[in-house]
């Protein structure tokens, strides 16, 4: 616990992180991360990185949220709100290799 | 009354992961206890679909006992064996029969005898899975580990608040161990397809979805196939509803799903747009399976057989459910789960390797020569 308080970040070991009891999973993966709780203004340097944002971004948006997104008695995963969704897939580019037809037709392309 | 050192339960604090600390219980035969649920809230204790769960296990299993406090704020459960068989389930209106299929699908492959249950309610939500979500979604993960013959019977839709609607799970089935498996891939999506269902509302909503749906995914590359499913009548339940769901497939026959259903007053359009972009994002984080797929697959390869089993899975799935879910899995069975990342240079990703020692589980209802 003692690491978080340094200035230098820590490399974290996800691996071992996930079996520490004593520190909360949200702490867990924004340790592994790399967002220590001293960053305050988490929101704003989030939207530069889309998929770091994709994560951290939760804790943030209210108490109740916190509580369920931790919990698998909810079925459906988080999704970042309608506006940001429609910005990040004008393109396709990024999940482009992740298609049988659309990976022939980059290749080509390029 | 001579060594009270230890105690005789597994413990748990909270009403997190309900359902599945109660399989994991039921699986690997310890009892457990769990205390302060919801102790805090302004009403304590269990919720009346959390009783509901446990009366459905009651009727599954032969010889479990649930005691539950006079607050309801703590249970104990003392698992039985896994019987099965025929059953009819009332599922309460706060939860569709997605909540209770579910945990199901964890335990019929290792029953004694056959899963056919019958549950009644509502079929669709926002928060748990619809009928396609497990037909679709989980049943496909099942058959990656031997369960071949098991399906989802949708007999009547119906929508919140009032659902009326009808499913049939049957399970046929029966394993000693799920086997062992290796997907260090990325598996490619051929087509996406889906279905727009309706009940008790006009046939163009369903339309109108399919349209949303499909502006979305338009230049994807790949086919785009939606049926569009209207019910009516007796079968359509007692309540105005309708939702979509899409699946990314793959050859492999694994797959990415998302899914939605619509409120009163929202627009079909944007609900059919909504869903696309979020299969889109299902796709992007997800290495072979998807993150609503994830618990089931990781517990199979947990109770798999004394073998090593391998998932390719994404940063993205990391998260906090992925953090709780192998913490729970840890209590239960002592079993750790090791990530690695892949060092493969030829596609940048950063995905990881989940490689897990399936703990030998056997089905205590089937004896291996």
């Amino acid at each position: 616990l003692q690491a978080n308080k340094t200035k230098r970040r820590r490399k974290w070991d996800i691996g071992k992180l996930i079996y520490m009891n004593n520190i909360e999973p949200q702490d867990c993966i924004k340790r592994w991360k790399g967002e220590d709780e001293d960053d305050e203004n988490e929101d704003e340097s989030d939207i530069e990185n889309e998929e770091q944002d994709f994560f951290t971004k939760k804790a943030g948006i209210t108490d109740q949220s916190k509580e369920t997104f931790n919990d698998l008695e909810k079925f459906v995963p988080y999704f970042e709100k309608m506006e940001k969704l429609v910005e990040k897939w004008k393109t396709f580019d990024s999940i482009n290799d992740r298609f049988i037809g659309a990976s022939m037709k980059s290749k080509k392309e390029s | 009354m001579s060594s009270n050192k230890k105690s005789p339960y597994v413990s748990f604090l909270g009403s997190q992961n309900f359902r599945l600390r109660i399989v994991l219980s039921t699986l690997s035969g310890k009892p457990i206890k769990i205390e302060k649920i919801r102790s805090t809230d302004l009403n304590p204790g269990l919720k009346d679909y959390e009783i509901s769960f446990l009366r459905l296990m009651e009727s599954v299993t032969n010889g479990s006992q649930i005691e539950i406090s006079y607050t309801g704020t703590t249970v104990i459960y003392r698992p039985g064996i896994i019987v099965g068989g025929s059953h009819t389930h009332n599922c309460p209106p706060s939860k569709p029969v997605g909540y209770f299929v579910e945990p199901l699908l964890y335990l019929a492959p290792f029953s004694k005898k056959k899963f056919s249950i019958v549950l009644r309610g509502i079929t669709s939500s926002h928060n748990d899975a619809g009928v396609e979500a497990i037909k679709w979604g989980l049943l496909p993960i099942l058959e990656k580990f031997g369960v071949r013959e098991c399906a989802l019977h949708t007999l009547k839709r119906g929508s919140p608040p009032l659902g009326g609607g009808e499913v049939h799970l049957v399970v046929d089935t029966l394993l000693a161990q799920p086997i062992t498996i290796h997907e260090l891939e990325r598996p490619m999506i051929n087509a996406i397809k889906g279905v727009s269902y309706s009940t008790r509302v006009s046939p163009s909503l369903v339309n109108r979805m399919i349209d949303g749906a499909k502006k979305v995914l338009k230049n994807v590359g790949c086919q785009v196939n939606i049926t569009a499913d209207v019910w009516r009548g007796e079968n359509s339940g007692k309540s105005p509803g309708w939702g979509i769901t899409l699946i990314g497939e793959t050859k492999k026959g694994w797959c990415y799903l998302a899914e939605a259903i619509g409120d009163s007053g929202a627009i079909p359009e944007e609900v059919g747009e909504m869903v696309a972009y979020h299969l889109l994002e299902e796709i992007e984080s997800s290495g072979a399976i998807g993150r609503t797929q994830l618990p089931l697959a990781i517990t199979f390869m947990v109770i798999g057989k004394e073998d090593i089993g391998r998932l390719r899975i994404a940063k993205a799935e990391i998260d906090e459910r992925f953090v709780v879910l192998l913490r729970d899995i840890k209590t239960i069975f002592g079993t750790e789960v090791l990530l690695k990342e892949v060092d493969d240079s030829s596609d940048h990703s950063d995905d990881y390797i989940v490689t897990i020692k399936g703990n030998g589980f056997t089905n205590s209802n089937k004896k291996i020569a």
